[in-house]
């Protein structure tokens, strides 16, 4: 594997100010307007659907609208509250997007909360009233799988601005998981506006603040390093008060390997005292993988916010054209405080507006994540449009700078932003053709760049794209275009390197991590590239040497181990090779090569036991790895586990369907569990991938022998004397066929 | 000379107003159950009344703000009082309240919502600025404490103009006190009768 780092972009923001009533969604069942209205006919129904989700004893809100007493004292609110439209907050127009769990209260509803506060809030027949709604204060989802709690516990100062803050949560397990929902408990709920929680794929946040991280980090916005492998963030990860839990449409769980990070990032309200905050993520686990790939895209155009003080109608406009179909599960528009009007839309290929969203009163304190009730499907070719309008007045009540002075984009609350994020998965997508996410990433590095040609790390990510579609001479140029503006740049180097190798040119390629260890020593990655790259043309002495000069320098490195190992077996060093194995997995215990050559080890040294045991953790870092499944099927047939053998060769054959090879091998494992019909099946399957395999014939011939069916069996051992007319075995058989 | 005199002209104004503020009735009741017949020591100079209510979340915001002010005026013999005119704020809750959010002024319940009508509140977080007059008290500034809220939904991320901040510097320069630029914003004061 080759190692290159990708940056992503993460965006996160801040939300819900005072959550005074929420979550209001369409009610049906009102009585007429006409009737007297009471707490217990008509507005408990509403406040119980769409309010005290936040609303409850020790929930976000911050009072409690549970009881007639409750909404009583609060009667005069919720009729501001709710005709002015701040409660439930849900800032979408209505009719620019079909948006899940849409929050706006009917004119009706807000009509009946007016009309029983001026009747003196009665709170009429008992006998009417709703069921009281139950509300747990602990995980809603039951008890998590994995639970993170941020490293220590933060206080929040009674009084000032709020307060953007990044936690960092290390993933402590050695295993990837799935994860199919996740729920935070903030520990606090009424301080917690809104979180984020952004994956950081090499904890590159966490080494950036290694002295300070335990305390969280300041900041609104934060970028990561996406590290070695295409895997762009795919999910929005957003907990607002309403939505304490999070749960991914099916096929769709994100994953979490060992090394990654969970950034928390958190917009606190102070509440007029301290608050010492322990917040916690809650992740639930599902053992299927994902089998949708959705992407996050982005639009915006930063570069050009540049706002001058006083301007009330600053536009800042972008558009990006889709390579692929997708269907856009949601959105997420983000400004700061001076953003006013948000909007987003798509024209489709035929000229047909489809709006996306509409936000006529930005407010930073109740954005949202919007996911759409039905995804909406854009096809290649569409364009999508975002149009944002800002106000730098002192009329605009949120700006943060009085008197007003000019705001540029930046990570602070008195910086701006302009981002419209969409998470879109690609469909209709051809077979056999490439991962659409990656023509996606292009599309989007390219339009960045036509932006602003100096934008490098676009130019990076766009290179790495190109490498990742195998176009290594145009990721190769793009890389060379990087270097002309950081020639000194080490990581660049290294995957110039890499896409050099890729190209075939392992002259070049040994050039370029040779010059990027020159400039940084501990070039942890072009040290491993080039060791690598000595291993795969079969120069083991060099890989050796190359890997322990690697470990000199970057020690700890299992990777490093189980590649010296890799090389050692190929100088026919097993004894050593196995002790470097050993060691890369006392240093990762999921380290795949490591598992992988020791559970082979361990076949050959006819220790089944412990075989299956390496091969099976293997199997579990790379399910979709069929030599694995192979060996493990091995392993388990040594150790008389022929069922489980089966399993792991018809996951094997699943995986690999034109492998002859496999095919032939679940054949003889059928065969030695009895059956017979099977085995011919799958044999018959292997020949037709491979018809010239005279082995494969005669072991079909022996199959049909032994099911009675002497006439095939005699067509087959024939067969195979036909294409191996020396082949002992088929005409000894053959002989051993009773006579027509 | 002059000013000697014009010092202890006020000083004069002050008894004479706190002989007229010992009302028949106290003005509502402390934390220990006493009542609380004076709500103006000798020597003050102004009176500010902050209308309290430990469940509504503005309120609480404030706390700091005029737990800054409280200090900040202290030297200028600016008398601070939180009262508390919602019925479901008893003395416990109050305790309870006025001991997690660390706070140091004094309570008053305002058991009869008594101070509400003088001070013309209807919701909390409200302010009441009191001097002393021949007529007894004056109410020279009633009103927001500043202007983060705006209306519900609309909240500077800090305030630009401090209201309260400035009544109060312009009462103690004899000036008159600028009224609110704006409404107030919080949650309605309960009536103590039954709507």
């Amino acid at each position: 594997m080759k190692r290159l780092r990708c940056i992503s972009f993460a965006c996160i923001c801040g939300v819900t100010l005072l959550c005074l009533l929420t979550r209001c969604a369409i009610d049906a069942a009102e009585a007429p307007v006409t009737e007297p209205v009471t707490w217990n006919r008509q507005i408990a129904p509403i406040v119980y659907r769409n309010c005290t989700t936040c609303h409850h004893p020790g929930g976000s809100g911050p009072f409690s609208l549970l009881t007639y007493k409750d909404a009583q004292r609060r009667g005069p609110q919720m009729v501001q509250a709710t005709q002015a439209r701040y409660m439930p907050p849900w800032l979408p127009a209505p009719g620019y997007g079909e948006f899940a769990g849409a929050r706006r209260l009917t004119e009706e509803q807000v009509t009946l909360i007016r009309k029983w506060v001026e009747a003196g809030m009665p709170e009429g027949d008992a006998s009417a009233a709703p069921q009281l709604p139950h509300y747990d204060a602990t995980w809603q989802l039951g008890k998590p799988d994995l639970i993170l709690t941020i490293e220590r516990p933060y206080t929040l100062a009674a009084s000032g601005t709020d307060v953007f803050r990044n936690f960092i949560l290390p993933y402590p397990l050695a295993a990837t998981h799935y994860i199919r929902a996740m729920e935070i408990l903030p520990s606090i709920p009424a301080v917690l506006h809104h979180a984020n929680v952004i994956l950081d794929r090499t904890a590159s946040f966490r080494s950036h603040h290694s002295a300070d991280w335990k305390d969280g980090i300041p900041g609104m916005e934060l970028e990561v390093d996406s590290g070695n492998t295409f895997d762009p963030d795919s999910h929005f990860l957003f907990w607002k008060p309403d939505t304490p839990v999070l749960e991914e449409p099916a096929g769709m769980p994100w994953k979490l390997d060992p090394g990654n990070d969970l950034i928390l990032n958190m917009h606190l309200k102070p509440s007029g005292k301290p608050e010492t905050i322990t917040a916690q993520i809650g992740l639930y686990f599902t053992p299927e993988p994902a089998s949708k790939h959705p992407m996050l895209l982005q639009l915006e155009d930063d570069r050009h916010l540049d706002i001058p003080a006083g301007d009330r109608n600053f536009v800042v406009q972008d558009e990006l054209k889709l390579p692929v179909d997708v269907e856009v599960f949601g959105i997420y528009p983000h400004a700061h405080y001076l953003g006013t009007e948000l909007e987003g839309w798509a024209i489709l290929p035929n000229g047909e507006k489809k709006w996306l969203i509409r936000i006529p009163n930005w407010d930073i304190d109740r954005q949202s994540v919007y996911r759409y009730r039905d995804p909406v499907v854009l096809p290649r070719g569409t364009v999508l449009h975002m149009h944002y309008v800002y106000d730098n007045s002192k009329e605009n009540v949120h700006n943060p700078n009085a008197p007003p002075i000019r705001v540029r984009a930046g990570n602070r609350s008195v910086d701006e932003m302009a981002h419209l994020w969409l998470q879109v998965l690609p469909v209709n997508t051809p077979k056999g053709g490439p991962d659409p996410r990656l023509l996606l990433e292009q599309a989007w590095m390219e339009h960045r760049l036509a932006k602003n040609p100096e934008d490098t790390i676009a130019l990076y990510n766009l290179a790495s794209t190109l490498a990742g579609l195998g176009h290594s001479a145009e990721a190769v140029a793009a890389y060379r275009k990087l270097l002309a503006i950081h020639p000194e740049d080490a990581r660049t180097l290294n995957s110039l390197g890499a896409a050099l190798e890729s190209a075939g040119d392992w002259r070049g390629a040994t050039d370029a991590y040779t010059k990027a260890i020159a400039l940084e020593p501990n070039a942890c990655d072009a040290r491993f590239n080039l060791a690598e790259l000595a291993l795969n043309r079969k120069e083991f002495a060099q890989a050796q040497d190359g890997f322990r000069n690697m470990l000199r320098q970057c020690p700890g490195d299992a990777e490093a181990h189980s590649g010296l190992g890799v090389a050692l077996l190929g100088s026919e060093d097993s004894a050593s090779a196995r002790e470097e194995f050993e060691r890369a997995l006392a240093l990762d215990p999921s380290n795949f090569t490591a598992l992988y050559h020791l559970g082979e080890a361990a076949i050959e040294s006819g220790e089944p036991q412990r075989a299956t045991d390496l091969l099976e953790k293997a199997a579990a870092q790379r399910p979709g790895d069929v030599d694995t499944r192979e060996r493990l099927a091995m392993a388990f047939a040594q150790s008389g586990r022929a069922g489980d053998s089966r399993a792991q060769l018809r996951e094997a054959v699943r995986l690999a369907p034109d492998d002859a090879n496999l095919h032939a091998l679940l054949s003889q494992v059928l065969a030695g569990i009895g059956q017979l019909q099977q085995a011919i099946e799958e044999e018959e399957r292997a020949l037709r991938l491979q018809p010239k395999d005279a082995d494969g014939w005669n072991n079909l011939g022996v199959l049909e022998a032994r099911a009675g069916n002497s006439a095939e069996a005699r067509a087959d051992f024939q067969r195979a004397l036909q294409l191996a007319p020396d082949h002992a075995e088929a005409r000894a058989n053959l002989a051993r066929l009773p006579r027509r | 000379m002059f000013w000697a005199m014009a010092s202890r002209g006020a000083l004069i104004l002050l008894c004479s107003w706190a002989l007229v503020a010992r009302a028949a009735e106290p003005f509502g009741m402390d934390l220990n159950g006493h009542p609380v017949e004076q709500i103006v020591p000798a020597g003050a100079k102004a009176v500010v009344l902050f209308f309290a209510a430990s469940d509504c979340p503005i309120a609480n915001r404030y706390i700091p703000e005029i737990e800054r002010l409280a200090d900040e005026f202290a030297p200028d013999r600016v008398r601070f009082w939180w009262v508390y005119p919602n019925p479901s704020d008893t003395a416990a809750v109050v305790r309870h309240h006025d001991e997690e959010f660390h706070i140091r002024g004094d309570a008053v319940l305002d058991t009869e919502q008594r101070l509400t009508r003088m001070a013309h509140a209807t919701i909390t977080p409200e302010v009441a600025v009191f001097v002393a007059s021949p007529d007894g008290l004056r109410e020279v500034y009633m009103g927001r404490i500043d202007d983060r809220y705006l209306a519900l939904g609309q909240e500077r991320p800090e305030a630009t103009q401090h209201d309260l901040e400035t009544a109060i510097r312009a009462t103690l320069a004899h000036r008159p006190a600028p009224q609110p630029g704006g409404p107030a914003v919080g949650c309605s004061i309960v009536p103590r009768t039954a709507p």
